[in-house]
């Protein structure tokens, strides 16, 4: 039992969760207090430490059955032990094929019932970082390895498929059991491959509806604005903060007044021997939110960033600090032209900035491991990122792995998606994979959903 | 241990009024055999503090509660010093100081004196025992409920590692207090920050989804007994098809047990349309919310 315990947090750790050696050692010793042959226990045991939040059970779920319902062929007597030699006879002759190459050993190893092997692989694509060199740029290396992947379990199908009908001494129907048996192996491993395995995200905040603060130009989407609306649309942003830092002021007053702090008290009381005269309250510190904002300045997204950015610059001093990056295919760091220029200058600056290939295709895995790259010291558990974009990464690979390390090491991820949500996860958008690491998404399309957010994020 | 099998579990918890599944039956076992905290997730009102009461309540515990917010604190959580009452007692025994001083013959001999005292004022009579500290310290065997701990903020989450791998806390002018009995400990989370990894290997993990039909059938039942049996079938349906709409915030079981509760003092037995409309706001707390409902009213009905 403990072998195959240990066996599983392998698996376990090959796929990316977290298990460390106490919790294999707390299951093993609360193995003893149950009966290990009602299965539902069994497993509800090892969720209960292996996966320790709701985002990690979906991952464990797809690990259990794996490992404990499709591993090995069942070890019953007499016809299934001849079945075993088949099986392993089969396996054998694919050996036979020119280079061995870790991919073909991994699966080898699944079809015999070791799916750790083939577990390490499957991560290591998902997770791999690639330098390509500028200029000819594709991240495209993740989706073709695993076409490579998918080449090689087609060829060990067909090969299956193709096995001449004789069949030595076995008896054919043996054989016919064993290649269906493999058959289904390879479906899964070919599942394995194509499954999604986005963590289930039950704390994600969506926002759907939003109040009507102005009826006419709060309702018209960014993206088809006249010059001389974009104009008025300043304008009545610029009211707009007045009014809202008026109410954070006023409420962080108020909310800053805190208990009677016996100890000061005390201590200026010794000054009018020994009475309390002046009370001296505990006033709590501003706990004001460093901000990183990743914005998209590609085509139609810009139009939303522009007006968020310009609130946010606005509002700066309701925040500790706050850092804008640019991007297309490439981040920019754009926070300097803010602190040295007007909000309106600075935005008209990001747009003629030579740094910015706006010509590019927009590509959110390379932005994101650049942001990794360069930027990552950025975040701590103060940190709020809002990232403003349509998710539409050109059939580039997301690389969802990055932001999920950025979700670990910030406070919360906001994502504000200039699309309608209709439009999410249709074509090359990425939406729905990118949601699952975020605590909040939003449509961003007006000033009314804008100032919402805004609203929210300060207030 | 407290309890012999999981059967036990389910059956002492339903003797309190709370229906466990399998999986919560599970873990509590394991986590009271264990004597390990239980870290308990799941949507808000899905029964997750009510288990920690109805622990105590099976087990003829105490029930602590400590509930966790922004800007929670040591001085919250843990003890303080009361210093008033020092104070206080300085100036009741100054008589007793002076005697003390007497025939002191230098500054330093009198600091000396007092030096020696100093047990007498930093000792548990001026301790202000907060809810972590009670826990450890009570006499007899507690459940420590630790609500909401994802409002917490990240420091207090490592200031709880020490008592809950541990069970021990030390005050510096008093040395380290271990446990008395080590309590029942449940966590609480709604999710709306992720904890960290060392506060998770200390816990054993427990998701709490909304119960399936079947059981939330047998919680109304329970809880409110002469209800006629055909229309908490349509209750709870209602209730899962409305769970399903896009709502801000979805109804839970206290809910369902409202619903169910005004249906009967109105005496209506018959789901309608129009009796969704009128008792609507048991269930929906938000504007929109109500307004999505009424307009999917004959949906709601049609697929019981």
């Amino acid at each position: 039992m403990l072998d195959l315990i240990i066996r599983f947090s392998k698996a376990c750790r090959s796929a990316g969760m977290r298990v460390s050696t106490s919790e294999v050692i707390d299951s093993v010793k609360q193995l003893e207090y149950i009966d290990v042959t009602d299965e539902n226990r069994f497993k509800y045991l090892l969720r209960a430490n292996f996966a320790k939040s709701r985002r990690e059970q979906k991952n464990f779920d797809r690990l259990y059955d794996l490992f404990f319902h499709e591993k090995e062929p069942e070890k019953s007597p007499d016809p299934a032990l001849q079945r075993h030699a088949e099986i392993r006879e089969l396996i054998e002759s694919f050996s036979g094929d020119a280079g061995q190459t870790p991919i073909d050993a991994a699966l080898k190893a699944f079809l015999k019932g070791n799916p750790i092997p083939y577990i390490t692989e499957m991560q290591r694509l998902e997770t791999k970082n690639e330098y390509t060199p500028k200029g000819l740029k594709s991240n495209l290396g993740q989706l073709s390895s695993r076409l490579e992947v998918m080449l090689r379990i087609n060829a060990m199908r067909n090969r299956l498929l193709n096995l001449p009908a004789q069949s030595g001494e076995n008896a054919p129907e043996a054989r016919h059991r064993a290649v269906d048996h493999l058959l289904k192996r390879l479906d899964a491993a070919y599942g394995m491959l194509t499954e999604e395995s986005t963590p289930y995200n039950d704390g994600l905040k969506q926002i759907r509806t939003h109040k009507k603060h102005y009826s006419d130009i709060g309702e018209r989407p960014f993206s088809s604005l006249s010059p001389r609306e974009v104009a008025e649309m300043r304008d009545v942003i610029k009211q707009m903060i007045r009014k809202l830092k008026d109410r954070a002021s006023r409420r962080w007053a108020a909310r800053n007044k805190g208990v009677i702090d016996v100890r000061k008290t005390l201590r200026y009381a010794g000054r009018f021997q020994g009475i309390p005269i002046d009370i001296k309250y505990r006033n709590k510190r501003l706990r004001k939110a460093k901000i990183v904002t990743l914005c998209d300045v590609s085509g139609s997204v810009w139009s939303a960033a522009r007006f968020m950015l310009n609130m946010l610059y606005s509002m700066q001093d309701c925040f500790s600090s706050v850092n804008s990056f640019a991007f297309v295919c490439a981040t920019t760091d754009v926070t300097e032209i803010f602190e040295k220029n007007e909000v309106n200058q600075a935005i008209e600056k990001v747009m003629s900035n030579a740094d910015i290939d706006f010509n590019a295709l927009t590509d959110y895995g390379e932005v994101f491991f650049q942001f990794k790259r360069d930027h990552i010291h950025l975040l701590n558990k103060k940190t709020t990122i809002i990232i403003v974009g349509d998710g539409r990464s050109n059939y580039h690979n997301p690389r969802q792995d990055i932001l999920a390390e950025m979700r670990e090491k910030c406070r919360r991820i906001i994502w504000l998606n200039p699309e309608p949500e209709a439009f999410w996860g249709t074509g090359d958008s990425e939406m729905n994979t990118f949601k699952a690491f975020c605590h909040e998404v939003r449509p961003c399309r007006n000033l009314n959903q804008l100032i919402d957010f805004v609203e929210d994020l300060v207030m | 241990m407290e309890f012999q099998s999981i059967e036990e579990v389910m059956n002492r918890l339903e003797k309190v009024g709370y229906i466990a599944s399998k999986q919560i039956a599970t873990v509590v076992f394991l986590a009271a055999a264990t004597k390990k905290p239980i870290l308990v997730e799941g949507p808000a009102g899905s029964g997750k503090t009510e288990l920690a009461r109805a622990l105590a309540k099976c087990l003829k515990r105490k029930k602590i509660r400590l509930q966790c917010y922004e800007g929670l604190d040591e001085a919250k959580a843990l003890y303080e010093w009361e210093y008033a009452k020092q104070l206080l007692y300085t100036q009741m025994i100054k008589e007793k100081i002076n005697d003390l001083l007497a025939g002191a013959t230098s500054i330093a001999e009198a600091v000396e004196r007092i030096a020696d005292q100093e047990d007498a004022f930093f000792s548990e009579r001026f301790i202000l025992a907060r809810p972590l500290l009670q826990a450890i310290s009570s006499d007899n065997p507690v459940v420590l409920l630790i609500d909401e701990i994802d409002k917490a903020d990240p420091e207090f989450e490592a200031f709880l590692l020490e008592l809950l791998s541990d069970f021990q806390v030390s005050i510096p002018e008093l040395g380290v207090k271990k446990a008395v009995h080590i309590p029942l400990v449940v966590l609480t989370s709604n999710n709306y920050r992720d904890m960290s990894d060392a506060l998770k290997r200390r816990c054993i993990h427990l998701y709490i989804d909304y119960p399936k039909p079947e059981l939330e059938k047998r919680i109304v039942g329970l809880k409110i007994p002469d209800i006629d049996s055909r229309l908490v079938d349509r209750l709870v349906s209602a209730v899962n098809n409305i769970r399903n709409l896009d709502l801000k915030k979805r109804p839970c079981i206290s809910e369902t047990l409202d619903w169910a509760q005004s249906l009967m003092v109105l005496q209506i037995d018959d789901l309608t349309p129009q009796v969704i409309s009128d008792t609507l706001n048991v269930i929906c707390k938000y504007k929109a919310d109500a307004d999505l409902v009424r307009a999917a009213a004959e949906k709601i009905l049609c697929s019981t």
